[in-house]
């Protein structure tokens, strides 16, 4: 499968071009146009993959759909076009080894030979870390797409990195984090409106979105008529 | 230090690289991520006064924080909504910013409050304005596109599309044409703005966002 981003990184696009038989999953609803010689299938569990009802629920819980879509190539040189619903990023991963952990509504798409669950991160993280309570773990080997709201920006961590509540997009599971005040004291960090961060320990990479929805919608939701 | 805006214009964020004993202010809620040597110290807003005195009447934060390395070490300020940011390089001159505007600047740079009249405050631009004076960098951000222009004469801006000016330019807010279309054009009101100055507009407005959103709604 080949791989191009267009758009970016305001209404951002991916373009993957597909051999005969290979396939991809997708987020529910983000096809935008396809070839006709793809097989479309919808289906509650990842390919090959285990779950089903389970991992559909699991999904829901971590933002995502119940549901999946499954592309598959019956004819060479087909091509599909896909694109999450809010402006916004696109990144791809390779994913050789281990996981990578994805904030809930991130998942975007990814190729056969990568599995996808949802992982919980604890109750505490879920509560105060400005994401969902469940996120999207993917394994194995292959491609993963990844959207945001606002530019992706990558950090590779050597040793650690902070990352304010609500910019985190993926990390590699070779980190993991912890969360903390944000200044030298509580009340500093109340009051500097950075509260609670996100402080990661390890080495792999991370992906940060520069803008973050809620930030957005606390503006714009003030200027809205009650319904 | 080394910085640079990326994402222009439509996500954009600033990338500030700090060498060690480097300092930066920013706005509260501003940084979207930084490295581990970036300390972060939070105090008024310019004093006690002053900063309760624009949180009330500007829309201003009560609270700056200071972030100050440690050691060479990475930080990205963001804004809350889409759109570019602007860099500017004050000299001993001084630049107002329109309240949501300011993000960042070097710790040389003072923050001061200035009354921006009533005819700011019937123009919906706010009683209070935020002026940036002394020597460094200011970053500020807008909610689309920044368009920058020197006037000489006079300019007519609809509201909620001014972010910057210089303090040589002066602001009287009037009507876009006649009553009957000043009202049924949907300009309504505007300010009249007279140069000489740099002046900065956004190219799009919240509160355009929001009526669209409004109208929307179910």
């Amino acid at each position: 499968m080949q791989i191009e981003i267009l758009a970016r990184p305001a209404a951002s696009a991916a373009r993957l071009s597909l051999a005969s038989g290979e396939s991809v999953t997708c987020e529910v609803g983000a096809m935008i146009a396809m070839t006709p010689e793809l097989e479309v299938e919808t289906a509650a569990r990842s390919r090959g993959g285990s779950g089903g009802l389970i991992a559909g629920m699991k999904r829901m819980f971590a933002g995502e759909n119940f549901f999946l879509n499954h592309f598959t190539a019956r004819a060479p040189g087909q091509t599909l076009l896909i694109g999450p619903g809010l402006l916004g990023d696109i990144v791809h991963h390779r994913l050789e080894s281990g996981s990578l952990i994805v904030q809930g509504s991130s998942w975007l798409a990814s190729g056969i030979g990568v599995d996808i669950d949802a992982t919980f991160q604890g109750l505490g993280r879920a509560l105060f870390s400005g994401e969902g309570v469940f996120w999207v773990k993917c394994t194995g080997r292959g491609d993963v797409l990844l959207s945001s709201f606002g530019a992706i920006y990558e950090v590779d961590v050597k040793g650690g990195y902070v990352v304010d509540s609500g910019h985190i997009v993926a990390f590699e599971d070779t980190l993991q984090f912890t969360l903390g005040k944000a200044g030298k004291s509580w009340i500093g960090s109340f009051l500097g409106g950075e509260g609670l961060v996100c402080k990661f320990q390890g080495e792999g990479k991370l992906y940060c979105q520069s803008h973050n929805p809620p930030s957005f919608g606390k503006l714009l939701g003030p200027k809205l008529r009650p319904r | 230090m080394q910085t640079e805006i990326r994402n222009r214009p439509s996500f954009a964020n600033v990338r500030v690289l700090l060498d060690e004993g480097d300092r930066l202010i920013a706005e509260a809620d501003a940084m979207a991520s930084m490295g581990p040597s970036v300390e972060i110290d939070t105090r008024w807003n310019g004093g006690f006064l002053p900063a309760v005195a624009r949180r009330v009447f500007g829309g201003e934060s009560l609270f700056v924080n200071e972030y100050k390395a440690t050691a060479k070490g990475e930080l990205v300020l963001t804004q809350p909504f889409p759109g570019d940011i602007e860099v500017i390089e004050l000299a001993g001159t001084s630049l107002y910013l329109q309240p949501g505007a300011f993000l960042g600047c070097e710790p040389s740079v003072t923050l001061g409050m200035g009354w921006a009249g009533l005819s700011s405050f019937i123009g919906r631009e706010g009683l209070f304005r935020l002026k940036v004076s002394g020597t460094g960098k200011v970053w500020f951000g807008a909610y689309g596109g920044i368009y920058a222009r020197d006037i000489d004469g006079e300019l007519i801006v609809d509201t909620g599309h001014l972010v910057a000016y210089e303090p040589s330019v002066g602001l009287q807010v009037g009507l876009a044409a006649g009553l009957f279309s000043s009202f049924f054009s949907g300009e309504g009101l505007v300010t009249k703005i007279r140069g000489p100055g740099r002046i900065y507009l956004q190219t799009r407005a919240i509160d355009g966002l929001a009526a669209w959103t409004n109208s929307h709604l179910y």
